[in-house]
């Protein structure tokens, strides 16, 4: 790594970039456009959010106050976990501990830096990762590795078998930081019998191992509080779907990140409760006005994103949907999955419900929705068996008038790459128009943006979409 | 000896197609936690599927996508081009993400492909703990397994015949591991060419007549007094899936060094481990194949396969380890790393190197790595030679 980089503790450094952010907007437009001119390399970023408006400055302030959460965690007497976006972070909240979601850290920096986060996922093959593993973990594990982010005391995954080079991120991270290191299994099946049990089973494994390394028991009282927490902010998620059904759609695409962002960081978090409420609202009121989420007022067309979004610097993926009219109706991160949401009709093993009446109840219900997660729900086993990936993929693209099935992801997604192919072909024998990109999410060098919005726009104009 | 070259290097060996001949069923299996036991009590061959004899990749690059690992391509490509048309059912299991991925991609293909895909193809769910739900869960997958295998070929497979089984792979076990006693020496008197050719083989011949050939081998070793590592270096060859007889040969062919040692997927750390002959016999199988954590695919069990590593080296006397590992094998990738940093803060020289499977394409590449590195501990065994 170069000297000058590790002079720098890089969650000081990306904290205080973003609680200035979260303040930028406090002001009047006139102060806040004003500021723009002093921060020319995160006007880009900021404004993105900024132009959103009340949701968008909302969501500004919880990343800050996510990064605060880390900072802060030892002054706090609290343990920080090193964790992924596919176990839900509502268990760590409830047992007090703090989470640092890889994935998530690492979007953030790829999205916040022009020089991205390829510096700290450069130092991970210099202590000897391979370079094809993920780059998703690979940003936030390199800040780790090079000492610059604060210390790790435990580490959770739940991807072994589901996606193993997430998982081998993390058994890596464990075995060099020598931290304690537990993870979830999930069977390749989904929704019966054996394997409900089988997360709850596991599920009490973890809970046994956070209790083991905090020395604290799991407060059943707390985890219904936050339980609730959850069946409020699924209720708000499930209004918006209901808003995506609409043709237009209200909903913004930067939206569908900010909904699976901010699960991601607070799940059963008043914090994220908060941003739904006013995402929510908005929503409403454009919906009341006849207003489209596509700035440009025109719905050309609709995407589905079968898997993950990019993140390349200065949100560029979202305002390329912007600007040619299109609306995105989410990705496989952006759906929850809980009963009751339409596109969840024709697939009820696949959903999770809720209940508190018990302690059982609530162990039930935190192992099924974190088992419902995304890539761990449709990815652990061969697409095209019931409940998974292209179930699912057929499903959304049916509830959500897609014109059109878009797959991104890493190269280090192993578990995709392995069979996209036929994945992509059997969609396409259902009437969609796929579109493989070759990108990487997280890191533009493998393919610079300029070279995937090219080949997006060929992907529409060949197949006659725009 | 040339009974266990031919097996090891042909896809179509002589033993299959004899078992074949004889009316037998044979099943394909991908992964070293299937229980081989199972098929042989039910008088069918179980046999390894490898992707030697690999000459293109037209068939696996369609279907996979172009980051996945060449291990599980060369295995699609060779079931594309018919050389496994001897099989009457195979075995997919989530070795890791490459490798379960084999499900779908052999089965699609089988749609362009007619007749590629055998008649009993099966997802065996292995978990990826051995905790007690863990455990529980890869019992019923082998019970599973067995009512479907009973099923499909209206075969019968009681306790009796499973414990049957492990005795007689018990008996190749026990072999294999004399033949591991006999590399310990200082005088190592076989080439782990020859010894990795036979433990290739055991994965792919009836187990009797492996048994039988191997019985016979060993004795013949014992009678041995030629010492073939005089003046070599002793190497340990770890890391990726590998049942390339040739990968050996190009190290020992430098004749400089001898492996004394491996830790594959396909080497002895699988088959040279005894299985109880008493008590429960499924119990048994699910205890060796779940629980001895010998794979990085069974996470955060780092620190017992370092000690395992540890427990190999000094038994075999390595003097250095190379650790390969085929491109996008992220698992034995990052876990080699962790290897080669922990052994060299012991003294123990390691070499990482990062290949294709399949034909030796980059075998000049590979060549002067290995030699440099054993030059390496050339030079650490002897100071004034690396100050000259």
């Amino acid at each position: 790594m170069r000297p000058e980089i590790q002079e720098y503790h890089y969650d000081w450094l990306i904290s205080g970039t973003l609680n200035t952010a979260s303040r930028v907007p406090l002001g009047s437009p006139k102060e806040t456009a004003l500021t723009y001119r002093y921060v020319p390399y995160f006007q880009g970023i900021l404004q993105s959010f900024v132009d959103v408006g009340p949701p968008g400055v909302q969501f500004l302030g919880l990343l800050a106050r996510y990064y605060e959460n880390i900072l802060s965690a030892k002054d706090n007497g609290k343990k920080i976990v090193g964790t992924t976006f596919c176990s839900t972070p509502s268990i760590l909240y409830a047992m007090d501990l703090v989470p640092a979601t890889f994935e998530i850290l690492t979007a953030i920096g790829s999205m916040t830096w022009k020089r991205g986060m390829f510096d700290y996922m450069d130092f991970c093959c210099e202590l000897g990762m391979p370079e094809t593993s993920c780059s998703a973990q690979r940003g936030a594990l390199g800040t780790q590795l090079a000492g610059l982010a604060q210390s790790l005391d435990l580490i959770i995954c739940d991807t072994p078998g589901v996606c193993d080079t997430n998982a081998n991120a993390f058994a890596f991270a464990s075995a060099y930081l020598d931290k304690p290191y537990f993870q979830l299994n999930y069977p390749s099946t989904l929704g019966d019998r054996r394997s409900q049990q089988y997360h709850v089973e596991d599920y009490k494994a973890l809970i046994r191992f956070i209790e083991t390394h905090t020395g604290k028991s799991l407060d059943y009282d707390r985890l219904a509080g936050h339980i609730r927490e959850i069946d409020r902010q699924d209720m708000l998620t499930a209004e918006m779907e209901d808003m995506l059904l609409l043709k237009p759609t209200p909903i913004p695409p930067i939206f569908t990140l900010m909904i699976y962002a901010g699960r991601f960081c607070f799940s059963g978090h008043p914090e994220y409760t908060r941003l739904l409420e006013i995402m929510v609202e908005t929503a409403r009121e454009r919906m009341k006005a006849g207003v489209p989420g596509l700035r440009s007022g025109e719905e050309k067309l609709r995407v589905v994103m079968c898997y993950i979004d990019h993140y390349t610097v200065d949100m560029n993926f979202y305002h390329y949907f912007e600007e040619r009219g299109i609306a995105l109706t989410g990705s496989i991160l952006t759906r929850n999955f809980r009963d009751g949401n339409h596109y969840v009709a024709d697939m009820p093993d696949s959903a999770y419900h809720i209940g508190i009446s018990s302690p059982e109840a609530m162990l039930d219900t935190i192992a099924q929705m974190n088992a419902r997660m995304p890539m761990v729900r449709s990815i652990r086993g061969p697409y095209d068996r019931p409940g998974m990936w292209l179930e699912e993929s057929l499903a959304c693209a049916k509830a959500y008038q897609a014109d059109c099935i878009i797959y991104n992801g890493t190269p280090g997604c192993r578990n995709t790459w392995g069979m996209v192919k036929p994945f992509a072909r059997d969609l396409e024998k259902q009437g969609y128009p796929v579109h493989i990109m070759y990108d990487d999410g997280f890191d533009d060098r493998v393919e610079s943006w300029a070279a995937t919005r090219e080949r997006l726009d060929e992907f529409f104009h060949i197949r006659g979409l725009l | 000896m040339q009974v266990f070259h031919d097996a090891a290097t042909q896809v179509q060996c002589q033993s299959i197609m004899d078992w074949k001949q004889s009316g037998r069923p044979v099943v394909g299996y991908t992964c070293s936690y299937t229980p081989g036991e199972i098929f042989h009590a039910a008088d069918i061959l179980p046999v390894r599927l490898r992707g030697i004899e690999t000459d293109g990749m037209e068939v696996g690059d369609t279907y996979f996508g172009p980051f996945i690992c060449s291990f599980p391509k060369c295995i699609l490509q060779l079931a594309g081009k018919g050389k496994f048309s001897f099989l009457d059912g195979a075995i997919i299991t989530p070795g890791c993400d490459g490798m379960r991925r084999l499900d779908e991609c052999w089965r699609k293909a089988g749609e362009d492909f007619k007749g590629i895909v055998p008649d009993y193809f099966y997802y065996f769910d292995v978990p990826h703990k051995s905790e007690d739900h863990g455990m529980s869960w890869y019992m019923d997958e082998i019970n599973a397994l067995i009512e479907g295998v009973e099923r499909h070929f209206q075969v019968n497979i009681t306790m009796d015949k499973i414990s049957a089984a492990i005795c007689e792979f018990n008996k190749g076990r026990r072999l294999l591991a004399e033949i591991e006693d006999l590399r310990a020496k200082d005088d190592v008197v076989v080439s782990g060419t020859d010894v990795f050719a036979a433990t290739v083989a055991g994965t792919v011949m009836p187990r009797e007549e492996y048994t039988e050939a191997l019985t016979a081998w060993v004795a013949e070793l014992k009678k041995q007094i030629t010492s073939l590592s005089r003046g070599k270096k002793r190497v340990l060859l770890i890391g990726s899936v590998s049942d390339e007889i040739d990968l050996f040969q190009l190290i020992e062919d430098t004749g400089k060094a001898i492996i004394v040692g491996e830790n594959l997927c396909f080497g002895i750390r699988y088959e040279g481990c005894e299985i109880p002959e008493t008590g429960d016999p499924l119990s048994a199988l699910a205890s060796h194949y779940l629980g001895s954590s010998v794979c990085p695919r069974m996470y955060g069990k780092y620190k017992e396969r370092l000690q395992l590593l540890k427990d190999r080296i000094n038994h075999s006397k390595a003097e250095g380890v190379i650790m390969q590992n085929i491109r996008f094998c992220d698992l034995h990738g990052a876990e080699n790393a962790l290897f080669k940093r922990d052994l060299e803060a012991m003294g123990i020289p390691c070499l990482r190197v990062e290949r294709e499977y399949g034909p030796h394409i980059d075998a000049g590449r590979m060549k002067l790595r290995i030699n440099a590195f054993l030059e390496r501990i050339d030079a650490r065994k002897n100071p004034q030679r690396r100050r000259a």
